[in-house]
């Protein structure tokens, strides 16, 4: 039985206002504070413009997300495959060690990196005992530690599209490409690997985007070179209370955003990344 | 379902959902409007346990104000309040600079001083917008596992002699403290530090900067290095060294050349009660209440009446004990109000350099 199509337009109701009431209404509130405040004018971008330290803190922004997001994909995809292909027990308890982490806070999973890495920390107190160093490494409050800290948070959105597309793919069709001639690794690179892109583009823009506005653990982790928009923000925001330069601030890291994720679906072809390919 | 039912279920929808969301946005003010309470903003921690035992508990009961306890402090928030006329704290704990500053955003009440008695307050802490709560030092703190009491730095100068005093440094992520101690660093006596010149300040900054491992955001961070073995030198504000003492770390503070400061009591613009507000910040600005709050936290009075309440080791130990205060810095909130926006942006530039 058919139903009449606007029963389905209906549905779309709650989350619309959803979104218009806390998604569209505070982002529009935010672009006019950007312009409003104090008066009418781009004062607040030629302050960002004028000064070199906003772009320098953009670029460290994109670079340290753009790493994040490869290392969380080479240890992701595997661990994915891996998942895939596991019998159903192991699966799902491998699945329950990937989800439960974000059952805990942030603040506690970064805390637990501090214990792990420290001068005095698990890693480093190891690495004497044994004998493999006699100095403690810098782990810590630099690039790797923060770098560290971010892949392990941001790891599950990277594992869980992944797999969610593994999940529906066939893998006899592997048999049937080693079946007409190809090696195992022709099979993956040409029948395996295009079919999972897909999950394999989501996950990648899901923990891009969300390492850009990431706050906590470069905060607690990272060095005096590794500071991130966002913790600009939260200075001109919550310390310096100027809202103008604080909208200014995150219009810019939300218009770039928003950029980057249009240009990748043009450049991928837009279901692809969104709709699962059957 | 015919069209009509499902119209109407949609909209019940719709509805309970906003209800329940009006609830929530409303809890407070619905809540308000059953018996005059008095919600309290600080600092959470230690210095709001003790504001708690010695201050908020009494309170209550001498006045039957009930108190309502919220943290941490949080200056968006205070201006997200006012600005949309939903005020949820009616008396918060902030940092000297913020009494100017709020001032001068139009987010505070004026206090009214026919019910504030201000006798015995020292008057640098009374402002037309805001009152001390308590005094507190930024201090040079160290690992007594590393420097022996006595062999530890005890200037500024030492602190930046990085060949005689070795070991990991954590400083504060800010220019606030900072410019001051490298003035300090730099031989500026005491009572020339400010205005501060800010250009040789950063001059010197340029020596520590390789040598600093960590630049603390918040308070409880140099304390957890120091306990930790993280560092063995830091700038931290001297409860939080007192804290990790009393837990049994390895840590000892140095009260030369630190810098001291207060936190005020201010009302948000638009509070719902600013009677009970201006009651409490009458009341806790006494001698016993100012002699109980210190007594339970190493942090100084701001009513010099209180030292009468005060016993001899405990003044010692303050950050306004004559013998510690008069080797240190006094923060100059004005100077600060004026330069500080700019002085954060030249900040994060040369962190990053």
């Amino acid at each position: 039985m058919r139903r009449p199509r606007w029963t389905s337009e209906w549905l779309l109701v709650p989350a619309l206002a959803w979104l218009g009431v806390f998604f569209v209404y505070p982002i529009g509130r935010l672009f006019y504070a950007s312009l409003f405040t104090p008066t009418l004018s781009l004062g607040n971008y030629a302050k960002l413009g004028g000064s070199p330290i906003y772009l320098k803190v953009f670029v460290n922004t994109f670079e340290i997300s753009a790493t994040v997001t490869l290392i969380a994909l080479l240890l992701g995809y595997p661990l994915a495959f891996l998942l895939a292909t596991a019998g159903r027990r192991a699966a799902g308890l491998m699945l329950i060690g990937i989800v439960l982490p974000l059952w805990t806070s942030v603040l506690v999973r970064t805390y637990a990196w501090m214990v792990l890495l420290g001068r005095r920390g698990l890693v480093n107190e190891g690495l004497q005992t044994i004998g493999l160093t006699d100095a403690p490494l810098p782990l810590l409050y630099n690039r790797l530690g923060m770098t560290i800290g971010m892949v392990h948070v941001l790891l599950p959105f990277m594992v869980l599209p992944i797999y969610s597309v593994m999940k529906g793919i066939d893998v006899d069709l592997l048999k049937a490409a080693q079946n007409l001639g190809a090696n195992r690794r022709q099979a993956f690179l040409r029948v395996y690997l295009p079919l999972s892109l897909s999950g394999l583009a989501t996950g990648c823009l899901v923990v891009f985007v969300t390492a850009l506005g990431f706050f906590v653990t470069p905060a607690l982790l990272g060095g005096r070179g590794d500071t991130m928009i966002a913790m600009l923000i939260d200075v001109q925001v919550s310390q310096l209370l100027d809202w103008g330069l604080g909208s200014a601030l995150a219009v810019v890291l939300f218009a770039v955003t928003a950029a980057i994720l249009l240009a990748v679906q043009r450049l991928t072809g837009a279901e692809r990344l969104w709709v699962r390919v059957p | 379902m015919s069209s009509i039912t499902r119209r109407y279920v949609l909209k019940m929808g719709v509805l309970t959902a906003a209800a329940s969301a009006a609830t929530r946005a409303g809890g407070p003010w619905i809540a308000r409007a059953q018996s005059k309470q008095l919600v309290v903003c600080s600092w959470g921690g230690a210095y709001q346990e003790a504001q708690r035992k010695t201050m908020f508990q009494p309170f209550e009961k001498e006045t039957g104000i009930k108190i309502v306890e919220a943290s941490p402090t949080d200056y968006g928030k205070l201006k997200a309040m006012v600005q949309s006329g939903n005020v949820e704290w009616d008396l918060v704990d902030v940092g000297d600079l913020n009494v100017v500053a709020g001032a001068k955003d139009n987010l505070l009440e004026p206090l009214d001083y026919q019910t504030i008695d201000t006798k015995g307050v020292f008057p640098q802490v009374v402002h037309k917008y805001g009152i001390g709560t308590i005094y507190y030092s930024t201090v040079l703190a160290y690992s007594t596992k590393k420097y022996a009491k006595g062999d530890h730095p005890k200037t500024w100068a030492q602190f930046w002699d990085v060949g005689k005093f070795p070991g990991p440094r954590t400083m504060r992520n800010n220019p606030l403290d900072n410019l001051e101690f490298a003035l300090l660093a730099d031989d500026v006596p005491i009572d020339k530090v400010y205005p501060l010149d800010v250009e040789r300040a950063f001059r010197v900054m340029d020596r520590i900067k390789p040598h600093v491992n960590v630049w603390w955001t918040t308070g409880a961070q140099p304390a957890q290095l120091l306990a930790d073995g993280e560092v063995e030198l830091a700038t931290s504000w001297n409860g939080r060294i007192y804290a990790i003492q009393k837990q049994g770390a390895r840590a000892g503070l140095e009260w030369n050349q630190g810098k001291l400061q207060w936190d005020s009591w201010v009302i948000p613009r638009g509070s719902k009660n600013k009677d009970g507000a201006m009651k409490f910040i009458a009341w806790s600005t006494q001698p016993k209440p100012q002699a109980a709050i210190v007594n339970e936290i190493p942090y100084g009075p701001v009513n010099q009446r209180a030292f009468e309440f005060i016993g001899a080791q405990a003044a010692r130990d303050m950050p306004t004990a004559p013998d510690n205060a008069k080797r240190q810095v006094m923060v100059d909130p004005v100077w600060w109000g004026e330069h500080r926006n700019v002085l954060v942006e030249r900040w994060n530039a040369w962190l990053l350099k």
